[in-house]
């Protein structure tokens, strides 16, 4: 799932460190023209605006509820075809009317299009909450990390970094989830939502990523003339590491973060698809594949076809939209597309 | 070189410590411990206690730890509770690894053969319209997930064409050679893209790199041929960096191998871990995270070697 992990070996030359304060304007600018240059990085964005504002607006957008069970009319069976018109009930089961299914139904007779904007805004939600997740532990971590350099703080977190990263990533959300059981777990009185686990399993094994990153920028920075300065006028390690380093390196972390979106999107899905992930009856893409797989030699196709398309497209608008950030903040671009 | 190699293989010894402690600490931290892992959330606390007692999990867990470590090492990880009953856990994740690694081995060597080559025309052609294909096959690689087109090939070959060796099913290749390799083909292909796109995406970045350094500009000066400087110098230094995504690659391929073999239905180490979570088997989900992860340290460990080896500076900088 590591599609992005060719950045992760680099540490801190993946994503080239913020500039000093006092240029940040125009380098924003110079990013921003480097960055309208290409036009996969614009076609990426548009496709993520498109998809965030879809998964937002899910209740508006989508035209039926993702739950509601449909009857086929007659001659027709679950999962219906495309445009097949669907029987709709009142809650005395008498038939009231008809209404489209434009991507046909699934097994349950719900309506796919429905289904798969819920299970958009069910992605996104998770994907954005692990690269969150792993970027403010890891940033925190890391910049300890750095700021404490060499010192056996520097070593313990570093070390467990490494443990953490010695499991292919998808595999330690598994056993955890594998272990706790699915859905929500209760501690005594206390319960924790199974989508807050699904968002913590999958974002803990990007933590030392985010750590690496971090560490190796704060490192960079502790360079700087402006930290011996701040450090002889008296400034305590808590407010240099908070009002100094964060903010001079929060830039190349926001880039990390969008890198990594493409990868948290896919393993989402993933274990969605194997059953670990959100669980029904929400709506959820991976999970749709997962059901439309024994649908495969009936001929079902559109039950695995479309929401395995809308997976694809947020992903590869994440990849376009990385790789663009990345290009327009590096400084070996030529300026062309690398 | 054999200084290096000892001193990464130290280093490696602490972090399979820590991995087992955490694949320890997962069973036995979880709420209510490994009785209910297995027995789930519904179940009378009079069984809980009895089968603590006959498993000797009343004793302290530092006990516990050092036992399992101590057996562990000796490849003993008890029996198998539901997946195969009273079978011991190692034999049956043995019987399944041919598979995996099989399918593992032909799906990198697939992506390899495919990956290099492209992402060194990529570079050389920059800009040319062979580039722009290879770049997007490569990104679109990157970004289907594996077991949509595992479905997809699967609706393509087994449903459209009714190919009879699509469906899925593996046989041995000792038993059947020919069989056993028609049965990986869709596998093989649906592990593999995204492998060898991620590394035609490292290549094409490391080989443009290398084609502006300064000893490139030289050769082409003397009037070296650019094939024969593409071919024989360029290549083989643009390959060092690769030689880790490769390593890198590894976690990516075993998720993979995990969603190829639910898909196509393969008896392999990834199924056999969604069986054993299915049915709360603690002792194989155990053994098998901590095999995984083992052979993920093994595999990087073997990749920085085989990388200071390429590029001596790495072994003298680590000395």
């Amino acid at each position: 799932m590591e599609t992005n992990m060719a950045t992760t070996d680099q540490t801190d030359e993946a994503v080239p460190a913020a500039q000093a304060p006092g240029t940040h304007h125009s380098q924003f600018e110079m990013f921003w023209k480097e960055f309208r240059r290409n036009t996969l990085s614009l076609v990426g964005s548009a496709i993520i605006l498109t998809m965030l504002l879809t998964a937002l607006f899910a209740p508006f957008l989508a035209p039926h509820d993702p739950t509601t069970q449909f009857e086929a009319p007659d001659g027709e069976h679950n999962p219906m075809p495309m445009g097949t018109e669907m029987l709709v009930e009142n809650d005395a089961g008498e038939i009231v009317g008809t209404t489209t299914a434009y991507l046909g139904t699934d097994h349950h007779g719900r309506d796919i299009l429905s289904r798969i904007i819920y299970g958009l805004r069910t992605l996104m939600t998770v994907s954005l909450g692990v690269v969150g997740f792993a970027m403010a532990l890891g940033v925190t971590a890391g910049a300890i990390a750095g700021y404490y350099r060499n010192t056996w703080v520097d070593e313990i977190i570093m070390r467990f970094m490494d443990i953490l990263f010695s499991f292919p990533s998808l595999i330690l959300a598994i056993a955890v989830l594998g272990v706790l059981g699915v859905g929500s777990t209760e501690y005594g009185s206390f319960t924790l939502p199974n989508i807050v686990k699904v968002i913590a399993v999958i974002g803990v094994v990007y933590i030392p990523s985010f750590a690496r990153v971090m560490r190796g920028s704060v490192l960079k920075e502790m360079e700087e003339d402006y930290i011996d300065a701040a450090k002889s006028l008296g400034a305590s390690d808590r407010h240099i590491l908070v009002k100094d380093i964060a903010v001079n390196t929060l830039p190349t972390v926001v880039v990390q973060g969008t890198l990594y979106m493409g990868t948290a999107v896919l393993a989402s899905a993933a274990l969605s698809f194997l059953g670990l992930g959100i669980q029904p009856p929400n709506a959820s893409l991976g999970l749709m594949l997962s059901n439309a797989r024994g649908y495969l030699y009936s001929g079902e196709w559109w039950y695995s076809v479309f929401p395995g398309l809308v997976i694809v497209v947020t992903i590869l608008g994440f990849n376009l939209l990385g790789d663009g950030l990345r290009d327009a903040l590096d400084p070996r671009n030529d300026g062309g597309e690398r | 070189m054999s200084r290096f190699v000892l001193k990464r293989l130290l280093l490696s010894i602490p972090v399979l410590l820590g991995v087992s402690v955490v694949v320890f600490a997962l069973v036995h931290l979880a709420p209510g411990g490994p009785v209910r892992v297995m027995l789930g959330p519904l179940s009378n606390e009079e069984l809980v206690r009895q089968i603590r007692l006959e498993m000797g999990l009343n004793r302290p867990l530092y006990v516990q730890y050092g036992m399992w470590v101590f057996d562990a090492l000796q490849g003993d990880f008890g029996v198998s509770w539901t997946v195969q009953q009273g079978t011991p856990v190692t034999d049956i994740i043995v019987e399944r690894i041919p598979l995996t690694v099989e399918l593992s081995i032909l799906s990198m060597i697939t992506a390899v053969l495919i990956a290099i080559p492209a992402g060194i025309i990529s570079a050389v052609r920059k800009d040319k319209p062979a580039d722009h294909a290879a770049r997007i096959a490569a990104l679109s690689g990157i970004s289907i997930p594996d077991f949509w087109l595992g479905i997809i090939l699967i609706m393509i070959f087994a449903v459209q064409f009714s190919f009879p060796w699509a469906t899925g099913g593996w046989t041995p290749p000792w038993v059947d050679p020919v069989a056993n390799l028609q049965q990986l083909f869709l596998p093989v292909i649906t592990l593999g893209t995204a492998y060898s796109a991620l590394i035609a995406r490292m290549m094409r970045s490391e080989m443009l790199d290398t084609l502006s350094q300064d000893y490139v500009k030289t050769a082409r000066a003397m009037g070296i041929g650019a094939r024969e400087i593409v071919l024989k110098d360029a290549s083989k230094n643009a390959l060092i960096p690769v030689v880790t995504v490769i390593g890198v690659g590894l976690g990516q391929l075993m998720n993979g191998a995990i969603l190829t073999e639910t898909v196509f239905n393969l008896p392999g180490i990834g199924k056999l871990l969604i069986l054993a979570i299915d049915r709360r088997d603690y002792r194989i989900i155990q053994a098998l995270i901590l095999f995984i992860a083992s052979v993920f340290v093994f595999a990087n460990l073997a990749v920085d070697v085989l990388y200071a080896y390429l590029d001596p500076r790495i072994r003298h900088d680590g000395n």
